[in-house]
């Protein structure tokens, strides 16, 4: 038993294979790296979605406004424990408004203040109110969420070309009109588009949470309806070709049609709007308040005056305020 | 063993028994004298040497290899994307912040945009560069170079309209903006996070117990050590000389291996950490640049729309930590060592001074005073937000930088200890089967 052995050679780099062959299933040992997860940069936050326009209301006729009574109360003549008396003391009014709606509401960008039909009408009743038109705080809302910054007084008014509807004065108590608008679309020079009919399968864009929503949706017509958060978007969409056509109120088109002249406003009117400056159904003080003010702008002339400043370069004729309805 | 009594019976051993790598190969192996048994023993121990020798080379330069592509290729495409990122970032924070102003942009802010573009320009086309056409990666790398001209497009149209005074460049603004926000920035950072685990991959590999290497060789080496005493108490003679040298050649050949693990494992655990300091460092920067995206955002929209401050207060949140102690600078300044803290001290001071230079802005804009707001965002005070920002962002440059260049060394003094790791254990093991052959050759020739 003591010759040469072949075996136990063997058998060690029999093993030694076996175990070699086996070990790349053993999980990774030694070095490893690290995968550097700890970076997490997010993104702003993607514009978030607004909740789509509220479901069509049973209500069918809309409410007037409240009366002014007699003349509005001087600056600093507020009674105590009124909405008048506690913007005096704050100092400011704070107005929601759009910067993107050319003529209505828009930031100039030359300057970055904020200009238009509008943004006049705040100045004036920041005037009548606190003594000076300065004293005003724009904050820009987005269309779907007017109504909701009135309702969690996040802004004292909004005067963004809102139309007065008996589903949004559920939240929303109304000044008088104080402009006429009819809804129209805006089509490329180019496009063989004269009325909402040549649309047909078409994608057509307005903004979301928008009167202009429901009443597309509602033609007997197969419009593929899209809505982003602006009208504006909607005509970035329009000069890249990716929409065939942009719907809103007149007022609204026009400034777009002013931006890009290879554009137009074409069709009859879809739908017939008033704006209104919208306010909380707690602050009736505020809305007899402002509703003076609309008074004494239509029978100074300023009230057009400031429209056809506006206006008159791209709407032929200019919308000029209705006659004020009130309800007692 | 029971074979040993019979008789030999093989003509050819005679012959044969001189050249025992030839027998070896013979069909008539199944001999059973003394020399044949011997010349068996023989064989298997070379081929155990050899084996050893085969797959140390193998071993060593899959291990070169990857270590080569993670400090090469990999490191390359992960530094680009990094930087890919950072570049797209600022550029969309200064397009952003330079609408800020109104009227025709500052040209300093003008100039940073456009040397943002090309620097990210060059990095997508040195990336595209190291991509082979079915990369992973490719996808990604395609979507940031069909996007980017988009982008710029769109913020071009933004400033003719501006220039004309038309408020619709703020809507080209706002969508190049998302488009840069939704699209281009989320590829880069997922071009960056498959590289960061490729890289890993490969440090993994380049660092991993090279268990194969190690059985075989102990396998062979305990089997010429068994055979060598099993030897020498057969013949009652000293040690065979040739086992004895094979033995220590393959003791040499294993302990070179070990030696260049142990020192790659200190080094890639040293590269490691730097890689995750600048891994977190990059986090923060992205999150810093996107913060100053959204300050600028916000003020354009007056506090209303859909973007809101609490956009900043997440991103600063993860730079710092909810409770201002944490966030991905705690984590870059744990992994960077006491060499690195004191930068990264440095930028968390900057950026709580941000933060404050951030509320104050916040504070003057919702108290009405607009005008000082933006004064703060784009103005030249030094307690002003830009200020801050500015010294943020200079101080998050100077920490990467270092974390940067401390990660590159380290991987390449990595990568230095497995110099001569592919042939230096293989020739030793080569050799190493050569003295078996020699030793046991001696052996037989006793037998003629």
């Amino acid at each position: 038993m003591n010759g040469v052995q072949v075996r136990r050679p063997l058998l060690y780099l029999g093993v030694a294979c076996a175990l070699a062959l086996l070990s790349p299933l053993v999980p990774a040992l030694g070095g490893g790296f690290g995968t550097g997860s700890a970076a997490t940069p997010d993104g702003p936050g993607a514009p978030g979605a607004a909740a789509p326009a509220a479901p069509a209301p049973a209500c069918t006729q809309t409410r007037e406004s409240l009366r002014p009574s007699g003349s509005p109360p001087a600056p600093g003549a507020f009674p105590p424990g009124s909405t008048l008396a506690a913007i005096a003391a704050r100092g400011r009014l704070i107005a929601g408004v759009d910067q993107g709606k050319y003529l209505s509401g828009y930031r100039n960008p030359a300057t970055a203040d904020l200009q238009g039909a509008d943004i006049d009408l705040v100045h004036q009743i920041a005037a009548a109110l606190l003594g000076d038109p300065a004293k005003v705080q724009f904050v820009v809302l987005d269309i779907a969420d007017r109504a909701a910054a009135i309702e969690r007084g996040q802004v004292d008014m909004v005067v963004n070309d809102f139309t007065v509807t008996c589903a949004r004065q559920r939240t929303v108590e109304f000044s008088t009109a104080y402009l006429d608008a009819a809804q129209r679309i805006l089509v490329p020079v180019s496009a063989n588009v004269h009325e909402v009919e040549d649309l047909a399968d078409q994608r057509v864009c307005t903004s979301r949470g928008s009167t202009t929503e429901a009443v597309l949706r509602a033609l007997p017509l197969r419009l593929n309806v899209v809505t982003l958060p602006g009208i504006p978007d909607c005509v970035v969409e329009l000069q890249q070709g990716r929409m065939a056509a942009v719907s809103s109120d007149d007022v609204i088109l026009a400034g777009l049609a002013a931006q890009d002249p290879r554009t137009q406003v074409v069709g009859r009117p879809l739908d017939h709007a008033r704006y209104a400056v919208g306010m909380s159904p707690n602050a009736p003080d505020l809305v007899r308040f402002v509703n003076g003010v609309l008074e004494r702008g239509r029978a100074d002339g300023s009230l057009a005056a400031s429209d056809r400043r506006w206006f008159s370069g791209s709407l032929n004729p200019v919308p000029l305020p209705p006659p004020a309805r009130y309800r007692d | 063993m029971s074979l040993d009594a019979r008789p030999a019976h093989s003509p050819a051993a005679p012959t044969t028994a001189r050249f025992p790598l030839v027998r070896r190969a013979s069909p008539k192996l199944a001999g059973t004298t003394t020399p044949m048994r011997l010349s068996r023993l023989g064989a298997v121990l070379v081929a155990g040497c050899l084996l050893t020798a085969v797959v140390s080379l193998a071993s060593g330069l899959s291990r070169q290899s990857a270590t080569d592509e993670g400090a090469g290729r990999v490191a390359a495409l992960t530094a680009d994307a990094a930087e890919l990122y950072s570049s797209l970032a600022d550029a969309d924070a200064m397009a952003t912040s330079g609408y800020v102003a109104g009227g025709v942009e500052p040209s300093a802010v003008r100039a940073r945009y456009g040397d943002d573009i090309a620097r990210a320009s060059e990095r997508l086309v040195h990336a595209a560069g190291q991509l082979a056409g079915d990369d992973p990666a490719r996808p990604l790398v395609t979507t940031v170079a069909q996007r980017l001209p988009m982008y710029t497009g769109l913020i071009e149209t933004a400033r003719f309209y501006n220039r004309q005074g038309l408020p619709l460049g703020q809507s080209y603004l706002g969508n190049a903006s998302a488009l840069m926000r939704e699209t281009i920035l989320p590829a880069v950072e997922q071009l960056r996070r498959q590289q960061s685990v490729l890289l890993a991959d490969d440090y993994g590999r380049g660092g991993a117990l090279p268990l194969a290497v190690l059985l075989l060789g102990a396998g062979a080496l305990i089997g010429l050590l068994d055979a060598g005493v099993r030897e020498r108490h057969r013949t009652n003679r000293v040690i065979n000389p040739g086992l004895l040298a094979a033995a220590g050649l393959l003791v040499l050949a294993l302990l070179w291996w070990a030696g260049a693990m142990a020192l790659t494992d200190t080094r890639l655990a040293t590269a490691s950490r730097h890689g995750t300091a600048t891994t977190a460092l990059d986090g923060a920067r992205a999150a810093v640049l996107q913060a100053r995206s959204n300050e600028s955002l916000v003020l354009v929209a007056r506090g209303g729309g859909s973007v809101s401050d609490s956009g900043f207060t997440t991103q600063l949140n993860n730079v710092l930590g909810a409770n201002g102690s944490g966030g991905l600078l705690a984590t870059a300044s744990a992994a960077a060592g006491p060499d690195g803290a004191p930068a990264i001290d440095e930028v968390r001071t900057e950026a709580e001074r941000w933060r404050q230079a951030h509320r104050q802005l916040r504070e003057l804009d919702d108290g009405g005073r607009y005008n000082d707001a933006v004064a703060s965002a784009i103005g030249t005070d030094p307690a002003g937000s830009r200020a801050g920002f500015e010294r943020l962002d200079a101080a998050l440059g100077r920490a990467l930088d270092a974390q940067r260049a401390a990660l590159d060394a380290g991987s390449h003094s990595a990568r230095d200890a497995l110099t001569g790791l592919d042939a230096g254990p293989a020739v030793l093991a080569l050799l190493a089967a050569a003295a078996a052959a020699w030793g046991i050759a001696v052996r037989m020739r006793e037998y003629r």
